[in-house]
């Protein structure tokens, strides 16, 4: 009896840490959902300017796979636009997983601050000086005028080109192109469900033949616990038609203010 | 449904029981934490790396800089000077991955860069004043690019930290610290950088 409850015991601490080790960090910002490829916070477009926008924006990730989002906000939480910047394309994963290729093109329009977020991958295209570049001559000119939509608008294209051309010169290596769905960035790994399904089958079988009493029948609730909270994590459905393909950020790109 | 089958013996239904707890003991201990331990520590090694990389860009973008802004501005000398002895300073520093489990060497990587930063906060503060030299190309491409590293040292910094903590905490929790009293007594705990960094801040231009 006591060697079964220190089992029992030993084989709940385990559980726990596992599901322990699950549970990810918090950020301490807060960011919009990614609605779409303009997430328009503080509400600088038109329907008719955001829906054109996002049509450009789509037409550029099927022709080069790069993912660019445009997004106005309201306030940076009282954070600097390059540190509320790139943890923002993190949490919405912006750009392909494997390459890091996204951008952003963030205009906090409380502290009038603009930014050319550059994932890791398109830092090369992208670089420092170019979103410079594009920030200074392009976009702030037009935002100090006023014009909010033609800045945004003219500063996606320039970043669009850059981002065009490049796909250009590099298409000579022709990559399949992965396509932006989120992949299985669940908790637990598709082969270790498996596993588990079977280990808890062939337990199943044990257990009957053994007449299920002892610690068997523990040892199969646990594989089933375990089962289950694995799938838990995964089941969560997509709301929106667009969502980044899990790319990451370092800081790249420039900023402005006007 | 309890009907034994009486072709299996004792020792069969054993061998069976332990077959399959096999994998099961496997799956626990990695749920223990059993591989946090290593996993946490190539991570940081990683992050290690990558503020390695940032600095080592910021190292090579110096030189062109100080020839761009000797150019338009040879009576600031002694920043000039200042900025190209930091950098000196730095990089004559070696360090590699064993750094961060080394406090007195990983102090004076981030002394030296530290007062890198600093100075070359000075030398892109004076060239407020030089309206030539702001308003020429090569400079601003410089400046933007110094800019941008500076950004990618803070970002690839605070990844570090946040690699650091989780291993440095991995090892002194439970269950790590179990596992590290047992089978990993070797690792050491990583050196973090200090938040507080004095010398980023930008002495104030006297004239």
């Amino acid at each position: 009896m006591i060697r079964h409850a220190v089992i029992a015991i030993a084989a709940w601490l385990c559980l726990t840490c596992s599901v322990l080790a699950q549970t990810a960090p918090t950020s301490a910002l807060t960011f919009p959902g990614l609605s779409g490829r303009v997430v328009d916070d503080a509400g600088l477009l038109s329907v008719a300017e955001r829906d054109a926008l996002t049509r450009s924006l789509a037409a550029l990730e099927a022709k080069t796979t790069d993912q660019l989002v445009v997004v106005t906000l309201k306030t940076l939480q009282g954070r600097p636009i390059e540190d509320y910047g790139y943890q923002l394309g993190r949490a919405w994963g912006i750009g392909q997983k494997d390459k890091d290729s996204g951008a952003l093109l963030i205009v906090a329009a409380g502290e009038r601050k603009v930014r050319i977020e550059v994932g890791y991958g398109l830092e090369g295209t992208l670089t420092d000086a170019a979103t410079k570049i594009i920030i200074e001559d392009t976009i702030l000119p037009r935002f100090k005028a006023g014009d909010f939509s033609g800045g945004i608008k003219a500063g996606t294209a320039a970043i669009a080109q850059l981002l065009a051309g490049d796909a250009a010169t590099t298409r000579a290596s022709p990559q399949g192109s992965v396509p932006a769905e989120r992949r299985h960035s669940a908790s637990m790994p598709l082969w270790l469900v498996i596993v588990l399904g079977l280990a808890g089958v062939g337990m199943l079988i044990v257990c009957t033949v053994m007449g299920g009493r002892g610690p068997c029948s523990f040892i199969m609730q646990i594989l089933f616990l375990m089962v289950l909270s694995g799938r838990g994590g995964s089941s969560q459905g997509r709301s929106s038609s667009f969502s980044g393909g899990g790319g990451s950020f370092g800081g790249g790109g420039s900023s402005g203010s006007w | 449904m309890r009907a034994r089958t009486s072709g299996i013996t004792a020792p069969a239904q054993r061998a069976h029981v332990l077959l399959l707890l096999f994998p099961l003991l496997a799956l626990l201990l990695s749920g223990c934490g059993f591989n946090s331990i290593p996993t946490y520590e190539e991570a940081a090694k990683a992050k290690w790396s990558d503020v390695l990389n940032q600095y080592q860009r910021r190292t090579d973008l110096i030189p062109n800089l100080v020839e761009t802004v000797k150019g338009f501005a040879k009576q600031e000398s002694s920043v000039l000077e200042a900025v190209t002895a930091a950098r000196a300073q730095a990089t004559s520093i070696k360090v590699d991955a064993s750094t961060i489990t080394d406090p007195a060497t990983f102090k004076k990587f981030q002394d030296a860069q530290s007062q890198l930063s600093g100075s070359l906060g000075r030398l892109l503060a004076i060239s407020e004043s030089y309206p030539t030299l702001k308003s020429n190309q090569n400079f601003l491409a410089l400046q933007s690019q110094l800019e941008g590293t500076e950004n990618r040292i803070a970002v690839a910094r605070r990844d570090y930290i946040e690699a650091v903590r989780l291993y440095n905490t991995e090892l002194k929790t439970f269950p790590g610290s179990v596992w590290a009293a047992v089978f990993y007594r070797g690792n050491k705990p990583m050196e973090e950088f200090s938040i507080a960094d004095s010398a980023k801040t930008v002495p104030p231009v006297k004239f």
